[in-house]
C-alpha cells in the first residue's frame, strides 16, 4: 500500500447532520475512530430543522441498521407518501407529487405520452390520478410502515429523531469531545487542516475533518471559501417557520402552497407539525410575512442558496447545509446529507486525500446538487401565476441543463438522463404535468399502441390499479440498497 | 391512402446499417414514414460486427425476431466476452466477460476484495475466475442465463458472433415484408435545394431520380452524402487509435467452437478471431505506419488455424467521426458517420445507438433543430466514451517489444482517460456511470487483465476477517465452476437449440 488508510475521523458540529454521518461512519467503517467536536450550529442547517424526508432516508436507516420500528414508532415519525402542490398554475387543480409509477407503459410506451395522446380529446382524469400513492394519499389513508408497495418517506418529530440517531451514534462507539470548536488550524506546509482548537478541552488532530456546522461552514469556509450562487435562479431568500401541535389531516401528505411572494407548507409528524414559508424579500413586505405565520413562534432564516465549488477539499469535507444551502421545497436537505454521507463512505480515499479521488467525489455531488436546483427551478420557471415574485421566478433564463430538460419536454415528452439524478422520471412528470406544461409532440413510438387498446389500458389504470410493486428508481437509490 | 403526411425516407446503401435501419423504420413508425432504399449489389458491403455485444438481442426483439431462427440462418454462435491475448505482455491473457465479477450481490464490487487478497500475498487466482462468464467460456459452456438473481447462474449475459454477410438479407425479409421499397442501381449524384441546401434526391445511373424527405446515409466508408455532399468534418482520432487497415481472411472452424471472441496482439495491431458455427472469422487490425500489407497479409495467413476459405482481403479506414452525425435532413447510420475499430465488437451497437435516436427524435412534417442537436449529442456520447474505453487497452500495457507497441504504450492519452486510469491505479475505483456501452465490470476487467493492480482497496473489503475472506473466495469459485460443469457444452447447446440449415 502505498498510503495509509483513514484512522481518525472528527466530525465538527453538533447537529442531526453531525450525528448522521457519525452514525454512519462508525457502523459502515468501524475501523475508524470517530469524535465529535461540537460547535455552533448556525440556524440556517435546513437539514437538521427540517420535518418531511424523501423516501431515501428509509435506504440511510437501513445501511445503518436502523429498523422502520426504530425510526418511526420509537421516534413518532409520521408517514409521508406525497406532497399536494396548490396553487402553482392559477385555474388548475391541485396536483399531488407522490413517489413511484404514475401508470405503467404499454408495450414499451412510457404510459405519459398516451396519456397526452389520448388526453386531447379532455376526456381523461388529471396524470396525478394514474399514480396509486398520490390517489392513496388524497384519500387521506396512511399505509402502514410494514407495506412495501408503497414508497414513502418520514415527517421526523425532530426532537426524538436527533436524539435516537445520537444514542444511536454513541452506542456504536463515537466520541464526544469534551471541549467545543473554537478555530483551526491549517498545515502550512500543504494547506491540510492540522487540528481543531478546543475551549474546554484539548485540541483535536485528526486524519479527515468533517464539517456539518451548517451554512457557514466554519471549518471549510476556511480550506476554500469558492461558493457558486444560485440566486440568478431561485428567488426565495427567507424562510420562516414555527412547530405547533400535531395535525392528523396532513401527516401523509404535506401541503406546499403558492403564495403571492413564496409559497407556504404544512406538515406533521405524530407529535408535532410545521408550518413555514419560503419567500423573496424583495417581493414581500414583513406585514405579509406577519400576516402569514404570525406569533413570536416563528423564526426567521436568511438563506443564500448555492453550493460550495468543491466539497472535499484536501482533508476537511462540508457535508449537508455546510455544502448546499437550498430551500426546502421537495425536502431535498437531508436527502443531500444522507447522499453525500453514503458517497463519501464509498469513496473514502486514504490518508493523502489524493485530489484524483477527491476529485470524483467532487464531480459525484456537484452534479446532484445541480441537478436537485434544476428540479426544483423547474417548479418556477413552469409556474403559472400573475404576481410580480412568480413572474420573476418564470422568467429567470434557466441553469442550461434544465434549459435542455424544458426544451426537450417541451419539443416531445422526452426527458433526458442526467448523471446523478434524484428525482425520477415520474417525479418530474408529476410537476411537469400537475403545473400544465405539455409538449408539443410525443414519441413517434406511440403509433405502436393504438388508440383503443391506449384507452383500455388508461381507463384500467385510473383510480382502480393496484398498487405498484415496490419502486426504489423513484429517488436516486443512493442509501437504498 | 388515408395518411399523406408520411415522410419519405430515402435509405443509401443496403449493408448491416442499411437493413437494420429499413427494418427498424418499417416495423416501428409504419404510420409515419415510406421506406425506400437504394443499393447496389456491385459495391458489396463491408459486413461489419461479426462479433456483437448483448444489446442486439433488444434490438432484435422489438423486430420481433425469434433467436433460433435467427441464429441458424446467420449460423450464429453465443458470445460471454472477448478474450484479449498478449496485450498487456506477451502470454498474458484474460477475457472481458459479458457479465459480473463475482455474485454481483455485495455492497461493494468483488474486485476489492480479490485484491486485498492478492495484495497480502495470498493465491487468489485469476480474476476471472470468480466470473460465471469467464469460467463457462473457457470451459466451452453454453446455457441461457437464469432468471433468479439470487444464482450465481444469473451473473452473466451474452450476445452472439454470427456471419454479418446474412443478417442484412435476414433483415431485408423482414423490411420488405413490412413494406420497404428497394431500388437496385448505384448512385452518380446528390440533387440539393438550391435554396435551403437540404437533400432534395438522388440519381441513379439509369438517370432514376428518387426524391425523399429524410435521407439514411448507409454508404459506409464512401459517406456519401453526408461526407462527400454535404462536406461534414471528420474528426480524426487516430493520434490515439493508430490502427487503419485491417487485413481478413476467414478459415474453416476446426477446433472446438469457443463461446467467445479472441483478440490476439500482433506485432503492429491485433488478430480477431470470431468462431461461427460454420467458419471462422479472421483478421488482422494493423497501423499501416508501422507494417506494410504484404507483412500483414502473411503474419495473418501464418497465424490462423484452419484451411483458408479465401484470399486475404485489404480494408482501410480511419478512427475517428464526422462533428455531427445529423446534419440538415441526412443522418449518417454506420460507418458513414464514423469509425472504430472492432476490438469491443462495438460496430452494430453503434449503428443501433443511431436508429434508437433517430426512432424516437423521427421528425414531424418538419426537422426541428432540437430533436437534430439531440440526436448529435447522445451519438457523440456514445462515441467518446467508447473510444476511451478503447484507447485504454493499446494504452495499458508494458509491451515495447515492436514499435507499434512502444508508441502505443508512451502515447499521450486524453486526460479524460488518464484521471480514470490514475484513479483506479490508486484504490480500484471505477468513475461510475449509469449510461453508456461499458460499465464497471468491463473497465475492470481490462484494467486488471492489463496489469493496472490497484495498490490499495476499499476500506470495507478490509472489515473481514483473513480467513473467513479466503474462505468466502475458496466456495465461491468452487460454486461457480459446479455450476459451469452443469452447463452443456457450446456445440451442444446449438446443435440443439438453432443448428444452421446443412451447408450448401
Amino acid at each position: 500500500m502505498t498510503d495509509l488508510s483513514i484512522g481518525t475521523v472528527a466530525i465538527v458540529g453538533g447537529g442531526l447532520t453531525a450525528w448522521s454521518a457519525a452514525a454512519a461512519i462508525r457502523r459502515r467503517l468501524p475501523s475508524i475512530d470517530v469524535v465529535i467536536v461540537p460547535a455552533p450550529v448556525s440556524r440556517g442547517a435546513l437539514a437538521d430543522r427540517i420535518i418531511s424526508t424523501t423516501p431515501s432516508i428509509r435506504g440511510f436507516h437501513h445501511d445503518i441498521g436502523l429498523t422502520d420500528a426504530d425510526t418511526v414508532t420509537g421516534a413518532a415519525s409520521g408517514i409521508r407518501i406525497a406532497t399536494l402542490f396548490e396553487g402553482w398554475a392559477a385555474s388548475r387543480p391541485s396536483y399531488v407529487h407522490a413517489y413511484g409509477a404514475y401508470g405503467a407503459p404499454v408495450g414499451g410506451i412510457a404510459f405519459h405520452q398516451l396519456w397526452l395522446r389520448e388526453g386531447h380529446s379532455g376526456s381523461l382524469p388529471p396524470f396525478d390520478h394514474f399514480s396509486p400513492a398520490a390517489e392513496l394519499a388524497r384519500s387521506g389513508v396512511s399505509p402502514d410502515s410494514g407495506s412495501d408497495s408503497i414508497q414513502f418517506g418520514l415527517q421526523l418529530t425532530l426532537e426524538r429523531y436527533s436524539a435516537l440517531i445520537r444514542d444511536y451514534a454513541l452506542h456504536l462507539g463515537v466520541r464526544l469531545h469534551r471541549g467545543s470548536f473554537a478555530d483551526v488550524t491549517l498545515r502550512s506546509s500543504d494547506g491540510f487542516v492540522d487540528k481543531l482548537i478546543c475551549e474546554g478541552g484539548g485540541d483535536v488532530s485528526a486524519d479527515l475533518f468533517v464539517d456539518c456546522t451548517g451554512p457557514d461552514a466554519l471549518l471549510h469556509s476556511r480550506s476554500d471559501p469558492a461558493f457558486v450562487d444560485w440566486s440568478p435562479w431561485l428567488l426565495c431568500d427567507r424562510v420562516v417557520f414555527h412547530n405547533g401541535p400535531p395535525d392528523p389531516t396532513i401527516v401523509s401528505m404535506d401541503q406546499v402552497t403558492a403564495v403571492p411572494f413564496g409559497w407556504a407548507w404544512a406538515a406533521s409528524s405524530q407529535k408535532v407539525s410545521s408550518h413555514g414559508l419560503s419567500y423573496s424579500s424583495n417581493h414581500a413586505r414583513a406585514e405579509d410575512i406577519d400576516s402569514r405565520i404570525g406569533g413570536s413562534a416563528a423564526e426567521m432564516i436568511a438563506l443564500r442558496q448555492g453550493r460550495r465549488r468543491d466539497f472535499w477539499v484536501r482533508n476537511c469535507v462540508a457535508i449537508g447545509d455546510a455544502s448546499v444551502s437550498v430551500e426546502p421545497l421537495e425536502w431535498t436537505n437531508l436527502h443531500l446529507v444522507h447522499s453525500q454521507i453514503d458517497r463519501m463512505i464509498d469513496m473514502m480515499p486514504g490518508r493523502d486525500c489524493a485530489p484524483v479521488e477527491l476529485a470524483e467525489f467532487n464531480r459525484q455531488c456537484a452534479a446532484e446538487a445541480d441537478r436537485i436546483r434544476d428540479f426544483i427551478c423547474m417548479h418556477y420557471v413552469c409556474s403559472r401565476r400573475s404576481e410580480s415574485f412568480w413572474t420573476d421566478a418564470a422568467a429567470v433564463t434557466p441553469p442550461d441543463s434544465l434549459a435542455h430538460t424544458l426544451a426537450l419536454f417541451a419539443e416531445r415528452g422526452r426527458l433526458p438522463f442526467y448523471e446523478e439524478e434524484t428525482f425520477s422520471k415520474d417525479s418530474w412528470l408529476a410537476v411537469l404535468l400537475g403545473q400544465g406544461f405539455e409538449p408539443q409532440h410525443i414519441n413517434p413510438l406511440t403509433d405502436a399502441i393504438s388508440s383503443d387498446e391506449a384507452m383500455r389500458a388508461l381507463t384500467g389504470a385510473a383510480f382502480t390499479s393496484p398498487p405498484a410493486s415496490a419502486n426504489q428508481n423513484s429517488l436516486n437509490p443512493r442509501g437504498i440498497r | 391512402m388515408v395518411n399523406d403526411s408520411r415522410l419519405k425516407v430515402v435509405i443509401v446503401g443496403g449493408g448491416t446499417a442499411g437493413w437494420m435501419t429499413a427494418a427498424a423504420l418499417v416495423k416501428l413508425l409504419p404510420a409515419r414514414c415510406h421506406v425506400h432504399l437504394v443499393e447496389s449489389e456491385a459495391i458489396g458491403i463491408v459486413g461489419v460486427g461479426e462479433a456483437t455485444l448483448p444489446h442486439i438481442r433488444a434490438f432484435n426483439e422489438k423486430l420481433g425476431i425469434d433467436e433460433a431462427d435467427f441464429m441458424a440462418a446467420t449460423r450464429a454462435t453465443f458470445k460471454l466476452g472477448i478474450e484479449f491475448r498478449g496485450w498487456g505482455r506477451l502470454g498474458d491473457s484474460y477475457i472481458h466477460p459479458f457479465g459480473t465479477f463475482g455474485s454481483g450481490q455485495g455492497e461493494l464490487d468483488f474486485h476489492h476484495y480479490w485484491n486485498r487478497a492478492r495484495l497480502e500475498g495470498q493465491d487468489v487466482g485469476a480474476l476471472g475466475d470468480f466470473s460465471m462468464a469467464v469460467t463457462m467460456a473457457y470451459m466451452n459452456r453454453f446455457t441461457l442465463p437464469d432468471a433468479d438473481p439470487a444464482r450465481i447462474e444469473s451473473t452473466f449475459n451474452y450476445a452472439y458472433q454470427f456471419d454479418a454477410t446474412s443478417y442484412a438479407p435476414y433483415l431485408r425479409r423482414i423490411a420488405e415484408q413490412l413494406g420497404a421499397k428497394r431500388t437496385e442501381g448505384r448512385i452518380i449524384d446528390v440533387e440539393l435545394d438550391g435554396e435551403s441546401g437540404d437533400v432534395r434526391a438522388v440519381i441513379l445511373e439509369n438517370q432514376e431520380r428518387i426524391e425523399g424527405d429524410l435521407f439514411v446515409d448507409c454508404s459506409g466508408f464512401f459517406s456519401l452524402i453526408i461526407g462527400k455532399t454535404l462536406g461534414e468534418p471528420f474528426e480524426d482520432w487516430t493520434q490515439w487509435l493508430p490502427c487503419d487497415r485491417a487485413v481478413a481472411m476467414p478459415c474453416r472452424t476446426r477446433t472446438a467452437l469457443s463461446p467467445y471472441t479472441s483478440a490476439i496482439a500482433m506485432p503492429a495491431g491485433w488478430r480477431w478471431r470470431i468462431p461461427l458455427q460454420h467458419r471462422t472469422g479472421n483478421g488482422y487490425v494493423y497501423s499501416s505506419q508501422f507494417t506494410s500489407d504484404e507483412d500483414a497479409a502473411s503474419a495473418l495467413v501464418a497465424a490462423v488455424e484452419g484451411e483458408p476459405i479465401a484470399d486475404p482481403r485489404v480494408l482501410k479506414f480511419k478512427a475517428g467521426r464526422r462533428t455531427r452525425s445529423w446534419v440538415r435532413n441526412c443522418v449518417a447510420v454506420g460507418l458513414s458517420s464514423g469509425f472504430l475499430e472492432p476490438l469491443e465488437s462495438t460496430s452494430i451497437y453503434l449503428i443501433q445507438a443511431a436508429i434508437t435516436g433517430l426512432v424516437e427524435l423521427f421528425p414531424e412534417r418538419e426537422i426541428s433543430p432540437l430533436d437534430r442537436d439531440e440526436f448529435n449529442r447522445l451519438i457523440d456520447l456514445e462515441y467518446d466514451r467508447i473510444r476511451d474505453f478503447l484507447i485504454l487497452h493499446y494504452h495499458a500495457t508494458e509491451r515495447d517489444d515492436t514499435r507499434f507497441w512502444d508508441y502505443v504504450r508512451t502515447m499521450p492519452v486524453p486526460d479524460s482517460l488518464k484521471e480514470k486510469m490514475e484513479l483506479f491505479r490508486r484504490r480500484g475505483r471505477i468513475v461510475k456511470y449509469r449510461e453508456g456501452v461499458f460499465l464497471d465490470a468491463s473497465w475492470i476487467a481490462v484494467y486488471i487483465g492489463q496489469g493496472i493492480l490497484p495498490q490499495s482497496y476499499d476500506m470495507r473489503a478490509g472489515l473481514v476477517h483473513e480467513a473467513s475472506l479466503t474462505d468466502a473466495m475458496k466456495s465461491l469459485r468452487t460454486r461457480i465452476r459446479t455450476a459451469a460443469e452443469a452447463m452443456p457444452e457450446h456445440r451442444e447447446h446449438i446443435d440443439h437449440y438453432c443448428p444452421m440449415p446443412d451447408a450448401a
